[in-house]
Parts: structure tokens; C-alpha cells; sequence
């Protein structure tokens, strides 16, 4: 499937706070946005593939079909959904014939909602019960191991916050983007103890849409086409040994770079879908940009901040921009791989995507620009 | 007010009466002796369904901590800043608990035992202390 399949638009709204907006109509808002920038009309699309927010009813195909009035040949809802999975959904609908222009579609109002992340599900899940909420809380325990085992520091670790500030100061679309050095970082208090508030992500409102078509018809698209050179997943269903390091991610990346036929030298710009930043320090190792347990170092001469060797989450990732469950991560890698990113631009013909839900499922994709 | 788990659901209900007895019991595969946590119906690993809960030793390691210096709950507001543990527990399952009494000593390695804390006559919950 080797660059069969091309991202020909991308839409979004604003992020932040939607007031008396309900998660389908952000979510086709950024569809209008997504088609108009793919220069097509919602006829034209056979295919919807629809993300639910978590803990909603919002989001199916059922609902969004029926609101925007489409009538696709296919379609299909994911209920997880950081961008990736539904964008390998995508693939494999037009790989297979199912369909032959794909639109991806992501709405949430999580912020206005108050969404209460404090609860769980799982009547054994011991978590709540002991105080232990919010994702940064497992992240802060897999930072504290890798401090223990590693000796990465405060200020190493404080790069990655501090990176994506710097990035989110030319993003009109982030949410945070008052500067933020390094010394004002330190001396910042802890939320979760090793984390303070700048290394978590802030949830928000808004929506996101990506048209995808076979590379045949790229042709019938203004823009720039991206190509999917590679994917790959990976899960951890049955659980794993030192789940919170994640090492899920490690198989991911193997078999990345495998279909891609690259490695991580190949990898001009990273995206990691980042609740904290925890996330990118464990994907910078298992992505092999440096050796298990390196990461630390690798960070600590700003690799990965403006103008470095690797950039990384040319937005802000959803530390500065906003939380947008790793579809914005989509949308910035297009506008890279097409020179459309402005301000933020950097030299870049090849980006890897990378992405999980939580401690169960990975997943990761390599995209090229025309130019490659 | 913390969150307190349904003690009578079906599936858990043998763990809580553990805790209010001061035991920690945990299901074993009486087919293949592979401890299970969560608890189950039918064996992970090899799907047996003949499944017996069993006392586990109450002393573990500390595989990490957490501490929250903000209540994300209300019910935890007066605790702060209060520690989570992972806990690996000898010869079982890793299991998160909240670190009563936390001393400067808590750090990775450290060894904890099973605490008990009563929150109510019919809840008890696990808790974790420095041994």
C-alpha cells in the first residue's frame, strides 16, 4: 500500500472553549472546512469514518451521516481515537476498494462539558479509589521509573514543555501561547509530582476533519497531495510487563519502519500525540531516535526545539495548542509536508506520526510530501 | 466524600470481604496457577473457568509513586499532597494503592506492606504503608 493512499484536505475549527455547540456540529463544521480545502463537494466523499469523544454518545456515523445528509458507501465509527486509528480505518477502506475518497471526521466539547475524568468504568479499576486520577498520574509514575533507572533530570525532561511553548508562540490556533523559559518552567510547582501544570495537556473543545483519496485521483484536489508511505499498530490488549513505559510502541516502530523501508535518520519532523509529555520522551526512545533510556540526553541540547535536528509537534502538540486527541498532529504534519505551515515552517519531506491510547493500543504512520 | 466502590457486585465482592477482614485475596487458575488481576470469569491465559481466590502475601515493592499535590476529586482534598504507589506485590500482581503516612523514604525499591483503611462498615479499602 506504499503511498496508494494521499491526504488532499484538512479542516478544523477553533479550539479552546465552543459554547452552545454540540460535539456533531463542531465535528461537521470542521468537515465543511476539511472538504472545502480539498476543493470538493460532501457528494463527492463515498466514504465517513467517524471518532467518538470519549465518554459521549456523540460522534457515530449514524448521527453525522444523517446531519450532514451523506449517504457514503461506507462507513464506520471508532470509539477511540487518537487521529491515527482512524486514519488507518481510512486507509484500508480505500486500499480495499470500499471506498475511494475518505473524509475523517472528529468533533468534542469536552471542555464546556466538564467531562469528569476522574471516573472509570472498570469496577476492579482500584485507581480512583486510591486518589490515582488522570492520565498525567500513571505518566507521572513511568517519569519518576525513568528518572530512577536513567537519571534524566528536571531540566532535560522541562525541555519538551518549554519546546512546545516556543513552537505554540507562532500558532494562532494554541491556546497557550504566553512565552515560557526554561527557569520559569523549574519553578513552576508540581501537579503530579514529578509533573507540573505546562507538561500536561489542557482539554478543549473543537473539531477536526481529513479528506484522503487513492493517489490516482490526487489530481482532483488543489492542494498539495501528503502521502501515506507507511502504517503500523501495535496493542497491548492483555497487558505487558512495565505497561507504563509502554514498550507497545517499540513493536510499532519496527514494523514502521519496516513497511516504510526508513528509519528514524529518514525523519525530518516528529509527532507525538502528547496528553503529557511524559508520551514523547518514551516515543523519542522507542522510535529509536536515541538508545532506551537516552532520552533525557537526547533532549538536553534542544534537538527537538526551533531549529534543531528533529523538530517536534511544530504546533505546540496538545502541551501549548490544544487537546484535540492527535488529530491536530495530522492536520500540522500535512501543513509541513505541503510548505504551508508559515512561521512555523520547517525543511521537511518525510514526517512520522506516532500516537496510543493510553496503555493498550499504538499506533503510527509515515507520511511524505511531493517532494520525496 | 471519597468514591466507594459497590461492594456487593458479583465479581468483586470476595476481594472486599478480604480487605474488611484484613486479608488480601486474589484469584487463582486452579488449570494452570496463573494469578489474575482484575478479577474474572474464565482464566487470561488459559481460559479455564475454575478460578479460587486465595491470600496473597501482604508486603510488595514500590515499581513507582505519584504525588498529587491537587485533588482531581473532592473526596481526596484533604489528603493533599498525598502519595500513589504502584506496588508489586510478592509473588503477585502490581496493584495501585495511596500511600498513608508517607514518610521521606518512600522512593522506588522501597518496601511497603497492605494497610486496611475502614472508610465505612462496609467499605474497606487497600491502602499501602512503609514497612
Amino acid at each position: 500500500m506504499r503511498n496508494d493512499v494521499a491526504i488532499v484536505g484538512i479542516g478544523h475549527t477553533a479550539h479552546g472553549e465552543l459554547p452552545n455547540f454540540t460535539a456533531n456540529q463542531i465535528a461537521l463544521d470542521a468537515l465543511s472546512a476539511a472538504l472545502a480545502d480539498a476543493g470538493i463537494d460532501k457528494r463527492r466523499c463515498d466514504g465517513l469514518i467517524t471518532c467518538q469523544p470519549v465518554s459521549t454518545t456523540d460522534g457515530t456515523d449514524l448521527q453525522l451521516g444523517a446531519l450532514a445528509g451523506m449517504n457514503p458507501r461506507y462507513s464506520a465509527t471508532l470509539n477511540y481515537g487518537a487521529c491515527n486509528f482512524s486514519l488507518h480505518l481510512g486507509v484500508m477502506a480505500i486500499v480495499s476498494g470500499l471506498a475511494e475518497v475518505v473524509a475523517l471526521v472528529y468533533g468534542a466539547n469536552h471542555r464546556t462539558r466538564r467531562t469528569d475524568y476522574t471516573v472509570t468504568a472498570a469496577a476492579s479499576d482500584l485507581g480512583p479509589l486510591s486518589g490515582y486520577h488522570h492520565i498525567a498520574g500513571p505518566a507521572a509514575m513511568a517519569l519518576r521509573r525513568h528518572r530512577h533507572l536513567y537519571g534524566t533530570t528536571e531540566e532535560q525532561f522541562g525541555q519538551i514543555a518549554v519546546g512546545q511553548r516556543e513552537w505554540a508562540l507562532d500558532n494562532p490556533h494554541a491556546i497557550f501561547r504566553e512565552p515560557m523559559s526554561m527557569e520559569q518552567y523549574l519553578a513552576l510547582p508540581y501537579m503530579i509530582e514529578p509533573l507540573r501544570r505546562p507538561d500536561i495537556t489542557m482539554i478543549s473543545d473543537g473539531g477536526v476533519a481529513i479528506i484522503l483519496t487513492r493517489r490516482s485521483l490526487v489530481s482532483e484536489h488543489p492542494r498539495p497531495p501528503v502521502y501515506v508511505r507507511a502504517i503500523a499498530d501495535a496493542t497491548a490488549l492483555g497487558g505487558e510487563d512495565d505497561v507504563l513505559m509502554r514498550p507497545m510502541m517499540r513493536r510499532t516502530a519496527t514494523d514502521l519502519y519496516r513497511a516504510a523501508g526508513l528509519g528514524p535518520d529518514d525523519v525530518d519532523v516528529l509527532y507525538v500525540q502528547d496528553p503529557t509529555a511524559v508520551w514523547t520522551l518514551q516515543a523519542l526512545e522507542h522510535y529509536g531516535f536515541c538508545a532506551p533510556g537516552e532520552g533525557g540526553a537526547f533532549l538536553e541540547d534542544g534537538r527537538t526545539r526551533r531549529g534543531g535536528t528533529l523538530p517536534l509537534n511544530t504546533h505546540g502538540g496538545q502541551l501549548s495548542e490544544s487537546y484535540m486527541w492527535g488529530w491536530m498532529h495530522l492536520v500540522e504534519a500535512v501543513r509541513q509536508l505541503r510548505g504551508e505551515a508559515g512561521p512555523r515552517q520547517v525543511s521537511a519531506s518525510t514526517a512520522l506520526y506516532a500516537s496510543t491510547l493510553g496503555f493498550q493500543k499504538s499506533a503510527a504512520t509515515m507520511l511524505c510530501g511531493v517532494a520525496s | 466524600m471519597q468514591p466507594l466502590p459497590d461492594v456487593n457486585e458479583a465479581l468483586l465482592a470476595p476481594f472486599w470481604q478480604g480487605l474488611r477482614a484484613g486479608q488480601l485475596l486474589v484469584q487463582r487458575c486452579a488449570s494452570c496457577a496463573q494469578l489474575q488481576w482484575p478479577p474474572t470469569t474464565r482464566c487470561a491465559s488459559c481460559w479455564s473457568a475454575e478460578l479460587a481466590w486465595e491470600p496473597q502475601a501482604q508486603a510488595g515493592t514500590v515499581w513507582s509513586f505519584a504525588v498529587y499535590h491537587r485533588a482531581f476529586h473532592p473526596g481526596f482534598a484533604d489528603r493533599v499532597p498525598y502519595a500513589v504507589a504502584l506496588v508489586d506485590l510478592d509473588n503477585g500482581p502490581q496493584l495501585p494503592g495511596l500511600v498513608v503516612e508517607p514518610r521521606s523514604e518512600l522512593c522506588i525499591g522501597a518496601r511497603v506492606v497492605a494497610a486496611f483503611e475502614a472508610l465505612t462498615d462496609d467499605v474497606t479499602l487497600l491502602r499501602w504503608r512503609l514497612s
